[in-house]
């Protein structure tokens, strides 16, 4: 995918996160563009390695940065104490008009993820992306209980309780997802 | 008695200590290269100060990496949800992960290629940076027994020194990934504190100076719960936030008048070309010891030689670098071109490429990466709030890009004479979508 062709599918998911009401700051951004390319195979091209708040690709932070410096993205405040929101710029929309293919091909992976994820804080999305990755990643066993402790180990912070719960959540989810991508 | 302390001087922090088991690190080959390698390329032939190298910048990164840590984990600066992850102080473990630090930090640079940065990608063979590069002068058999002297693990000390984005296939702890954000973190890394501060300090560009002092004094380990996670990042105490905001525009103002500063860019385009032309099959060595032996000062010799001789293949280049003769800038980004078109820039070069001949065109583009968006502050009321929250500035602090097409001298009249002509229509053709 060039590379304004992908800003625009990004601008896709950050749009429709903010339409389910997402607080949309990096953090959510970087775990939904996880599922959109990982389990919905979109070819965005992002690197992901385990990091902040689970998987997370310095690539996908770049891209954001430049996008900022491209207009296509800015920086909404939010009440104290939290984070800025990252909101469509000036000229996103002449982006989205010069790829009108491309985004209604990827719509309804885009409109999935968003779906699902709309609603969620970051403790919630970091379990969540975590058990995708692990899941994924495989090593072991394909069992909630071994994914819970893999989260867990990884992850000290998430309770085994939290983790098997999130593993779970992947798991309805995945099976979701293979009709959005048959279709 | 054998002097087990060794200073050294420096003009940014005065003096730098290092034990004698840190020194044999300093003495070892991989790092006594970094003494002929500039820290910034040939940026040296636009601001003539600017000759210092990645040695004292390495030494001062070293330094000021165990400020931080010793600031982190004092027992009072450490924030209670992330004490069990800090190693108890001046336990076996305190210690260790002190002296794995200040040795990543010291050699977060040996993978270094000739002129540093200087077209990286286009110079080594695919797979290959100038961070696997470290890692692999971190593990080699010459620096083996200088850990093991040193009693560290030199995976523990390669994983800090490149972080986890380059120090692929392994989990990094939170401690670790702490660790490694004290050196190369986006917001506070001391890799950024040091060279900003140096370079400003050798180039004679004042913008990079910022209270780093005071900024280091206040940095803690904090938990993110503003984001509602409990997960522990690298922030600061309120007080800090006026020398935060002071280093990131500092950031700005030195990308923006030093290291993008066109001629500069052009210099390393043309050393790019010679170098690609010099060096057999085009790329530079990836073994460990002709790396070693490749420095600046072998470029730079050739360099000379090439300008000197019409029948070297690096001939055109080398003569642009050592006689002045460098391409000249045609066109620059600017907001309102980019509005029109966000490839207005690579428009104008496919145009002047088809007009004047690609050899007669160079293209650089480039934008910010690692941007700082957030981080944690704990607050005077003891809250710990999100930096965007408490800092309208840090909101606002542009993002650094900058793309350039350059001509060469011969056609500097035309192509300005043609660019005026034709620019509207250049730039007004829109990017088409493939089906």
């Amino acid at each position: 995918m060039k590379r304004l062709q992908r800003d625009a599918v990004m601008l896709s998911v950050i749009e429709n996160l903010g339409a389910e009401g997402s607080w949309c700051g990096e953090t959510h951004i970087q775990k939904a563009t996880y599922f959109v390319q990982e389990l919905l195979k979109v070819p965005l091209e992002f690197d992901f390695i385990l990091y902040k708040h689970g998987p997370f690709s310095f690539d996908l932070r770049d891209e954001i940065t430049a996008m900022r410096a491209d207009y296509l993205l800015g920086l909404q405040s939010r009440p104290y104490p939290y984070g800025p929101s990252i909101v469509p710029g000036e000229s996103s929309e002449m982006i989205k008009e010069w790829f009108p293919k491309t985004l209604k091909k990827y719509n309804p992976a885009v409109e999935f993820v968003t779906d699902k994820f709309g609603d969620k804080g970051v403790a919630e999305l970091e379990r969540i992306s975590t058990a995708l990755y692990v899941t994924l990643t495989g090593g072991v066993g394909g069992s909630v209980e071994s994914r819970a402790q893999r989260i867990n180990e990884l992850k000290p912070h998430v309770e085994t309780d939290e983790a098997r719960e999130a593993v779970k959540i992947v798991d309805e989810i995945i099976e979701e997802a293979r009709e959005v991508r048959t279709t | 008695m054998a002097k087990r302390i060794h200073e050294i001087r420096d003009p940014i922090h005065n003096f730098i200590r290092l034990d004698s088991g840190e020194r044999e690190v300093l003495d070892s080959r991989p790092f006594q290269r970094l003494r002929y390698i500039h820290q910034l390329a040939l940026t040296y032939l636009v601001y003539p100060g600017a000759t210092h190298r990645r040695f004292e910048h390495s030494l001062g990164v070293m330094e000021l990496a165990g400020r931080v840590y010793d600031i982190v984990t004092e027992p009072d600066n450490t924030h209670e949800s992330i004490r069990t992850i800090v190693p108890l102080h001046d336990s076996y473990d305190h210690q260790y992960w002190r002296r794995v630090l200040r040795m990543a930090a010291l050699c977060h640079d040996v993978g270094h290629l000739p002129f540093s940065h200087a077209a990286e990608k286009d110079l080594l063979p695919e797979g290959w940076d100038h961070e696997r590069l470290t890692i692999e002068s971190i593990q080699s058999r010459e620096m083996e027994s200088i850990w093991k002297d040193l009693k560290i693990q030199p995976d523990d000390v390669a994983k800090l020194a490149v972080g986890p984005k380059k120090y692929k296939d392994a989990t990094f702890s939170d401690w670790e990934t702490i660790l490694s954000e004290i050196i190369i973190g986006d917001a506070f890394g001391v890799d950024r504190m040091d060279y900003l501060l140096r370079d400003s300090h050798h180039a004679g560009v004042a913008y990079g100076k910022f209270d780093y002092y005071r900024l280091i004094d206040t940095i803690r380990i904090l938990p993110s719960e503003y984001e509602d996670s409990t997960e522990p990042a690298l922030g600061i105490e309120e007080g800090g936030l006026h020398s935060a905001e002071s280093m990131l525009l500092a950031r700005y103002f030195m990308y923006m008048q030093l290291y993008f500063h066109h001629v500069r860019r052009i210099y390393d385009i043309h050393l790019k070309d010679f170098l690609k032309k010099w060096l057999s099959n085009g790329y530079l060595p990836v073994t460990l010891d002709e790396h070693l032996k490749l420095t600046d000062n072998e470029v730079t010799a050739e360099l000379q030689k090439a300008a000197r001789d019409e029948n070297h293949p690096g001939h055109d280049p080398a003569r642009r670098i050592i006689n002045r003769e460098h391409f000249r800038l045609l066109y620059h980004r600017n907001p309102d071109d980019f509005h029109k078109n966000p490839n207005a820039a690579k428009a104008i070069y496919d145009a002047a490429c088809n007009k004047f001949g690609a050899e007669n065109v160079r293209h650089d583009p480039y934008e910010q990466k690692k941007s700082v968006l957030d981080f944690p502050i704990l607050d005077n009321d003891g809250r710990i709030v999100s930096s965007q929250a408490k800092s309208v500035t840090l909101k606002n602090v542009p993002i650094v890009a900058v793309d350039h097409v350059f001509i060469s001298p011969k056609y500097r009249k035309d192509a300005k004479d043609w660019l005026e002509q034709n620019r509207e229509i250049i730039i007004t053709r829109k990017e088409v979508e493939e089906s």
